[in-house]
């Protein structure tokens, strides 16, 4: 695993993509910085970097593109696991890596509370929360986008569906306050997502009858609770759609608010694309 | 040392590697051979434990690759077909890592990393980007790679692609040292390769083992044929005149034509038959000298040729092969008149 991640952590430091992260990242932290707390006078950190979210979006595709994506291309996958080390490993050590270079960033904002210190009260430890809640939300994303690299062999592809997908996060929240919350667009918008899930099962498995068994039974499943106990439904699909909105997360950050749930939330995040990006490797060994 | 027992491959509806049964001793080269898409790699791959196979065991050492793949890829080097290189590092960076990530000691690193440069030669490369190499170069970077920790086994998918002659030659004789210490598998589509290197040679085509044999073996198995390969300076009704007298040839075929006054022929006798000196005295009262003389037998390549073919075509005369040849065996034939 150390191998990996010393390699994987030096390889960012090689080429240029490693410094364009970091100084691009410091930058718009940086400009977000001046205008907010020093000119405007405001004492809270946290505040700007819940308007820097955004962030993510543009700059960790650029982290994650190659992780998995190089190694297929180059065929240097068989090199790593034909050698005595489990797909976990592999994983982790990469993720670990870009993670290193996010909190590198990070670290050097943690000088930024500080200073505004010398000009007045500021309450430090929300400021410091505020900055890990951030790095903890950057763990999700580039989680996801090496997850996403290990489903392809194009950096290219691997950035423009790491972006598309962390577009569709942020704007997740939006979207599910446009749904009615009533029972009835519920079952149904539940209904299209089993139809794409089936789909998605059917193109993975090429097997036809399990397809359609899986939604056949998950469609039945969902009128019968449907039919059974309606209330379940109200304002669900605000519900889920939220689950999957990483951002929102952040905001009891933003008031000052340590908010365990979210902590909670994005390890279980990352853990959970870390897990799948194993998944995906071991897969690729029964192909 | 190596015991792979009825290994399948299925994908889809293909079966790449069908019903593949072998085992290779200590110290050993086992050569695959066979046609591109025969199975080698796939072998290989699941050798390895890269894919993992649709039916059948690897064991290795007797640790099954199923149960126990980080052991048994502790005694495994891999050369795959493409060197895994990383094009952005140079060659000291890049075997520092596939040290590392090999779980070598870290105080044996720096002695066996210098050790294995100069056994490949790669030694005035290592402060070069891998990107800047030469094909030849990257292949030996991939080798040093395969042997790095100095694994029990080591796993070569052609391992002399790309090389010139030369580098050919010095491939050979590394994987011969190799062989002292290692056990060795290479696969090949070349015929020499193996024949030079390989204690055994297996070929397969279609993903099923064809044959399985010592080189010398093969040959003596496959490729007994009587006959001869002439050159003689001479007037060709002249020659083939002195020939008719000799009773044991069964025919003649003449070849393209090369040198003007030189005539150069095959003559097929039955198998096991000797009949250099009758052909050599009966050429020389027709006054007709011998310039070269040259005992037919199926190189290892024409036994290739002929165990995957398996149109019914493939006749002695096709593995041969110069398409000159058919055109002129039909005029002779009409010639010389039936011998």
């Amino acid at each position: 695993m150390l191998a990996i991640y010393k390699k994987e952590l030096r390889s960012y430091f090689n080429s240029m993509i490693g410094y364009v992260f970091m100084a691009f990242f410091l930058l718009i932290i940086g400009v977000y910085y001046f205008f907010n707390n020093l000119m405007y006078h405001l004492a809270n950190f946290e505040y700007t970097l819940s308007l820097i979210s955004f962030i993510f979006i543009l700059l960790t595709p650029l982290l994650t593109m190659r992780l998995m994506a190089e190694e297929n291309k180059q065929k240097t996958d068989q090199l790593l696991y034909t050698a005595p080390v489990t797909a976990t490993a592999i994983v982790v050590g990469k993720f670990l890596a870009v993670l290193t270079i996010l909190s590198m960033v990070m670290g050097i904002t943690c000088f930024y509370p500080l200073i505004l210190s010398r000009y007045g009260d500021v309450q430090l430890s929300s400021a410091y929360a505020g900055i890990g809640a951030f790095l903890l939300l950057g763990a999700a994303y580039l989680s996801m986008g090496l997850f996403i690299s290990s489903l392809t062999d194009s950096q290219v592809v691997a950035a423009v569906i790491s972006f598309v997908v962390f577009l569709f996060t942020v704007l997740m929240d939006g979207i599910a306050g446009m749904f009615s919350s009533d029972n009835k667009t519920a079952v149904i918008v539940f209904s299209v997502i089993l139809v794409l899930i089936c789909i998605m099962l059917y193109k993975m498995m090429h097997n036809l009858t399990v397809a359609i068994g899986v939604g056949v039974v998950c469609e039945a499943v969902l009128l019968t609770l449907f039919f059974t106990n309606p209330t379940l439904f109200d304002g669900s699909v605000r519900k889920v759609f939220s689950w999957l909105s990483v951002n929102t997360r952040y905001d009891n950050f933003t008031i000052g608010v340590f908010d365990l749930s979210a902590i909670v939330y994005y390890i279980s995040f990352t853990v959970l694309f870390n897990f799948l990006t194993v998944q995906v490797i071991k897969k690729k060994r029964w192909s | 040392m190596v015991e792979v027992k009825n290994l399948s491959k299925r994908y889809g509806d293909h079966l790449a590697v069908d019903n593949l049964s072998f085992t290779v001793d200590k110290g050993q080269i086992l050569g695959f051979l066979g046609p591109n898409g025969a199975g080698k790699s796939t072998t290989m791959n699941i050798i390895t434990g890269y894919i993992s196979a649709t039916e059948g065991s690897v064991k290795i050492n007797g640790v099954d690759i199923f149960d126990e793949p980080e052991e048994v890829k502790k005694m495994i080097g891999y050369l795959p077909e493409f060197p895994p290189l990383y094009p952005d590092m140079t060659v000291k960076e890049y075997l520092y890592f596939v040290a590392d990530l090999k779980k070598v000691e870290k105080k044996k690193r720096k002695q066996m990393i210098s050790d294995i440069m100069e056994a490949t030669k790669i030694t005035p490369m290592a402060d070069r980007l891998i990107k800047h190499l030469s094909k030849g170069y990257k292949q030996r970077v991939g080798l040093a790679q395969a042997i790095m920790g100095y694994p029990e086994l080591i796993i070569l998918d052609e391992p002399t692609v790309g090389l010139d002659p030369k580098q050919i030659i010095e491939m050979r004789e590394l994987i011969k040292d190799l062989s002292k210490n290692h056990t060795v598998i290479l696969s090949s589509h070349i015929m020499q390769e193996v024949s030079a290197v390989c204690d055994t040679v297996m070929i397969i085509d279609k993903g099923k083992l064809i044959i399985s044999d010592k080189p010398e073996n093969l040959s003596a198995r496959l490729g007994a044929t009587g006959g001869l390969r002439l050159s003689v300076k001479g007037d060709k009704k002249v020659i083939f005149e002195a020939l008719k007298g000799v009773n044991r040839i069964n025919k003649i075929v003449r070849h393209a034509y090369v040198n003007p006054g030189v005539v150069e022929l095959t003559v097929y006798c039955n198998e096991n038959e000797d009949i250099r000196e009758e052909v050599f005295y009966a050429l020389v009262k027709a006054n007709t000298p011998i310039l070269e003389m040259q005992s037919l037998r199926m190189s290892l390549e024409d036994i290739f040729l002929k165990v995957t073919s398996s149109s019914k075509h493939s006749s002695l005369q096709e593995a041969d092969g110069n398409d000159a040849e058919e055109s002129v065996e039909k005029e002779v034939s009409s010639n010389a008149g039936d011998i």
